[in-house]
């Protein structure tokens, strides 16, 4: 079949936090379509291919960004030596031959282009696409869902209203401590000691957010520099480069930070 | 007096009203100060354009109008003759104008010594922006600190060492702060009799002041703990001669001296993080205030200590790495001298490091009873059952405690004193009180201080001469305006007046505490600014050329080509950035009933500063032109505009300190206060101008009755904007005004903000919505 390349083979691995698989298994029986709203590095996109693979299901992932147009996400004529073609974008694929789709960071697409949805995501479940003029009604296994991440985009990108309440919301945080800890541990290889320091540094971090850092370290940067002090890094240099150096340039805070982290070191 | 004049007067006395006649004139009464005046005259008319040169004169005649004195003027013109060689006459105008301003708030004496160090500072810092931001730097002086200006001036060579106009700003700001409004501190600190004084100008590479430091701190306590502190700086000590003052803790601020004496570079560094972190520890880990009661000092001073050990156990469980940032302090070691402080310092030592050895009874003591404590180390109880014990022992082995010379060991100690309620019991024994009498002067200064920077016996009155000239309470009259008559449906001419209210200045650091505390609003606000920053330009589609095809505009091409018609060869796609032409007047309503308290406890005008901050250091970020204006009104006669922020003025802290300073008062005429906006974001020259009321209710005022009068008012008002190519967008707080703000500013220009508490975040919002069309 053609969506076979997009299933996914083994589980991903995912820690559920509260009752968001119920959720989503829920709101897919129902094909409604979902928004992952949450700061980076949580465990959205981990959370879509886990869902995909419970559910069985092909998942389409397309990464939105600000040069995207609607016929980058439903299609578009390309030319051919017999004459011109119709090509089904992502998208279209994706509600012809049923799978989940995907949008990944949506705000980052611009206004214009997220209103192709608009007909997917209400009763009608029909993606008309004028170029080609076809109505596409959607497979009764097609679903979409989106991500979207609060904290970071700004507020010029925000959804629209119109597109926001078309969604059922999911929150994505950081895990509680202890699960975070087992989190990093399963995933870089890491003991549990260390598991346990990189979450309190995580946390000096994330105190940090709204004060001269957007963000605070993610869990997957507590993943990336746990697999770096398993690769023989010593751990004052992995988090330096792992956690310190990406997320910011400011020299204080970059030094504050140092030491704050210094501070939680046995 | 001699008849023969200078050709170039004779030839401007057939102007009439001009200042250069105006200023002839004057000097020909002048014996003494003429043959000067006419010596510059001529060396400037060889340089400048006769309308350069009057505005040089209307200059002269400013300084002479505030009472600057001959020896102000003879500066000036000193100053002239050497500035003149650039050929640019607004550097000149500058020196006129601050020199006026520094007259009026700090005598002529002042001012002449501020022209006399201009040289000094124009070798230095050149005759750029640099030198108005140097002037503007005396300016502040001379309002904060007029009796300062003078040993300011006469130093200024040595003042300008470190070379840069920073170095200077820092000077002036750390000198009026570490003064705390003590004139005499202040007068030591610019004479460069202060230590701190000294090592600024000198560029001592290894000193750290808290002002270097500030920054860094506040993060690394936040990312400890997760609160933001407060930190200030402590008064100047007086001498040399004391020990060390101790950091203090005054719920919530936490007060750092300005440098620790005697340490360097990157072991200042420490010290100083070591201190904070101390201090904040007993802020973040549950603090309780003990009633001073009828305990003695030497009690006191050891439940201060087993409370200090309490806090760095509790921390140093979550925190391990903090027992690194504390140890190199802890240095006592056994001896045989035992003195209270000796003794003290080993407990404090034995109870924070496990491995030191110390056979000491009392000390031994004291760390049996504290390890046996640890279970219940979550309850500040223990502190004062350890304490009272151990100072009962102590006080039994009869050893030499002196409350006065006692101080908290090791140095990054607080000093204990914020532990303590004095509250309820006003009489502590006369000890106790000893102990803590140097902390308290200190402190009382510290938070009274600012209070006497007003004290105008504070201005040096120069001899005979200057008088300085106090801003009328009621204003300046600077503008008359039409008013609708909804009555008789005719337009009253010149019906209202309005009067230009100089601004108080606040205590700028107010805002800054607000804005650090709206954290996670600012940040929000900041990524809006880098959003229209950054991603400000427009995709280009269908351009002739461009560094990326466009696809669909390829294809078209193609399939024209092969069906043989005549292919758009513009197939390339380009991007652009946007130029953002645009200036913003924002109108803030300071009405009686902006004093309004909300159920969080602030005031309305409280929230309205807030959200003011917030969006004026967006815009300023930004660099886009904008100004801040309030009014408030008292009837038709007196419409009161308060200037905030002009166009062409930085956002600096001076405007912080006068938006801090705004006060809540009287009505809103809003119609008029709109025409006058109109009329100041009239004159700017970008092509968008924007106008931001931010008002709380319907128009009102006391010569009034109804109000449906003022809405008719305000409305035309607004039609009239409109007409004259201005955006006015009404943001109207709480439900009260809504319906007049509708038909004032017009549904779609109109925000309703129904929960105050909200406004922060939308009126930056509203203005980048705006901003961005």
């Amino acid at each position: 079949m053609i969506l076979d390349p997009y299933r996914i083979g083994a589980e991903p691995y995912y820690q559920p936090q509260a009752d968001e698989i119920a959720t989503f298994t829920a709101a897919y029986q129902e094909r409604l379509p979902v928004m992952l709203k949450g700061p980076t590095g949580c465990g959205k996109t981990r959370f879509i291919e886990h869902m995909a693979w419970r559910l069985d299901m092909p998942l389409i992932t397309v990464a939105a960004h600000e040069d995207m147009t609607a016929a980058d996400l439903a299609g578009r004529y390309l030319l051919e030596p017999s004459g011109t073609v119709w090509h089904d974008g992502p998208l279209t694929l994706a509600v012809r031959h049923g799978a989940i789709c995907y949008l990944d960071e949506i705000v980052e697409a611009r206004q214009d282009t997220t209103v192709v949805i608009h007909p997917l995501t209400d009763a009608r479940r029909i993606l008309p696409l004028d170029k080609h003029n076809e109505i596409v009604p959607a497979n009764p296994d097609f679903q979409l869902t989106i991500s979207y991440n609060p904290g970071y985009q700004s507020a010029v990108k925000d959804l629209k209203e119109s597109t926001k309440q078309r969604f059922i919301a999911i929150d994505f945080g950081y895990p509680p401590p202890a699960t975070e800890s087992a989190i990093i541990a399963r995933e870089s290889g890491a003991d549990t000691d260390l598991a346990r320091l990189l979450v309190a540094i995580a946390e000096r971090s994330r105190n940090l957010q709204g004060h001269g850092l957007d963000e605070g370290a993610s869990t997957r940067m507590l993943i990336h520099t746990g697999r770096m002090v398993r690769a023989g890094l010593p751990l004052a240099t992995a988090v330096q480069s792992g956690i310190v150096l990406p997320i910011t340039d400011n020299p204080d805070i970059r030094a504050a930070l140092t030491d704050a982290i210094e501070a939680c070191l046995p | 007096m001699s008849a023969a004049k200078p050709p170039i007067a004779l030839k401007l006395v057939a102007e009439p009203e001009g200042d250069t006649r105006a200023l002839h004139l004057l000097m020909r009464q002048r014996d003494s100060l003429r043959p000067l005046f006419l010596s510059t005259w001529e060396m400037l008319s060889r340089q400048f354009q006769p309308p350069e040169l009057e505005a040089w004169a209307g200059a002269v005649l400013k300084l002479a109008h505030v009472n600057a004195g001959p020896s102000c003027l003879l500066a000036y013109w000193e100053a002239s003759t050497a500035g003149a060689m650039s050929g640019e006459i607004a550097p000149l105008l500058g020196a006129a104008q601050a020199s006026v301003e520094i007259c009026r708030n700090a005598g002529a004496q002042a001012a002449t010594g501020a022209l006399k160090a201009l040289p000094a500072a124009r070798r230095v810092l050149g005759n750029g922006a640099p030198l108005s931001r140097w002037w503007r730097a005396m300016e502040r002086l001379a309002r904060q600190a007029p009796e300062s200006v003078v040993p300011v001036a006469s130093r200024m060579g040595e003042i300008l060492q470190p070379g840069t106009i920073e170095a200077f700003e820092n000077f002036v700001a750390a000198g009026l702060r570490a003064a705390a409004g003590d004139r005499r501190k202040r007068i030591a600190f610019f004479s460069l009799q202060d230590e701190l004084a000294r090592r600024l100008i000198t560029r001592d590479p290894g000193a750290v002041t808290f002002t270097d430091i500030e920054h860094e701190l506040k993060a690394f306590l936040t990312a400890l703990w997760g609160d933001v502190p407060l930190l200030r700086s402590m008064a100047l000590e007086d001498g040399g001669q004391q020990p060390q003052r101790r950091a203090a803790i005054a719920e919530p601020l936490i007060r750092l001296p300005e440098i620790y004496r005697g340490v360097q570079g990157d072991a200042a560094r420490a010290l100083f993080q070591a201190a904070a972190a101390h201090a904040q520890a007993h802020l973040a880990l549950g603090r309780a205030r003990f009633p001073i009661g009828q305990l003695k000092p030497l009690q006191v001073a050891l439940v201060g200590l087993i409370e200090d050990a309490r806090a760095e156990a509790l921390a140093m469980r979550a925190l391990p790495g903090l027992r690194r940032l504390w140890a190199p302090y802890h240095v006592a070691v056994p001896t045989t001298i035992g003195t209270a402080p000796m003794l003290l310092a080993r407990l404090a030592r034995a109870l924070f490091d496990p491995a030191y050895v110390d056979d000491d009874g009392f000390v031994s003591k004291g760390r049996a009873l504290f390890t046996a404590a640890l279970p219940r180390i979550n309850e500040s109880a223990i502190s004062r059952e350890i304490g009272m014990l151990l100072g009962n022992d102590l006080g039994q082995m009869r050893v030499q405690f002196n409350a006065k010379t006692y101080v908290v060991e090791p140095l990054y100690r607080d000093d204990g004193l914020g532990l303590w309620d004095f509250g309820d019991d006003p009489q502590p024994t006369a000890d106790v009180l000893e102990l803590f009498i140097d902390a308290v002067r200190q402190r009382r200064e510290d938070n009274e201080g600012p209070r006497q920077e007003h004290d105008p016996g504070g201005t040096t009155p120069a001899p005979g001469k200057a008088r300085s000239v106090a801003p009328n309470e009621r204003g300046v009259i600077i503008a008359r305006y039409p008013e609708w008559d909804r009555v008789d449906a005719i337009e009253r001419a010149n019906w209202t007046t309005v009067r230009e209210v100089a601004a108080h200045a606040g205590d700028a650091r107010s805002i800054e505490d607000a804005l650090d505390r709206a954290g996670a609003l600012r940040s929000r606000v900041a990524r809006l600014v880098r959003g229209v920053r950054i991603g400000r330009t427009v995709r280009l589609k269908r351009q002739q050329d461009g560094h990326d095809l466009d696809l669909d505009a390829v294809l078209d091409a193609a399939i024209a080509l092969r069906s043989r018609e005549k292919p758009d060869l513009r197939v390339f796609r380009a991007t652009k950035a946007m130029h953002r032409d645009l200036s913003a007047l924002l109108l803030i309503d300071t009405s009686e009933s902006t004093h309004d308290r909300l159920a969080s406890g602030a005031t309305i005008l409280d929230v309205e500063r807030l959200a003011v901050a917030l969006l004026a250091e967006a815009m300023n970020q930004l660099g886009d032109t904008f100004g801040l204006l309030a009014f408030a009104s008292d009837g038709r006669e007196d419409v009161r505009m308060t200037s905030i922020k002009g166009f062409d003025e930085p956002y600096d802290t001076d405007c912080r300190a006068r938006l801090a300073g705004l006060s809540s008062g009287l009505s809103t005429r809003l119609g008029t206060a709109l025409r006058h906006a109109g009329a100041v974001v009239g004159q700017t020259t970008t092509s968008r101008k924007l106008l931001i009321v931010l008002t709380d209710g319907e128009p009102s005022d006391v010569d009034v009755s109804d109000p449906l009068d003022l809405i008719e008012d305000a409305r035309r008002a607004a039609v009239g904007l409109h007409a004259a190519g201005i955006d006015a967008y009404g943001v109207v707080l709480g439900r009260a005004g809504s319906e007049a703000a509708t038909r004032i500013f017009g549904r779609g220009n109109t925000m309703l903000v129904h929960r105050v508490e909200d406004l922060p975040a939308r009126l930056s919002e509203l203005y980048f919505r705006l901003a961005r069309r």
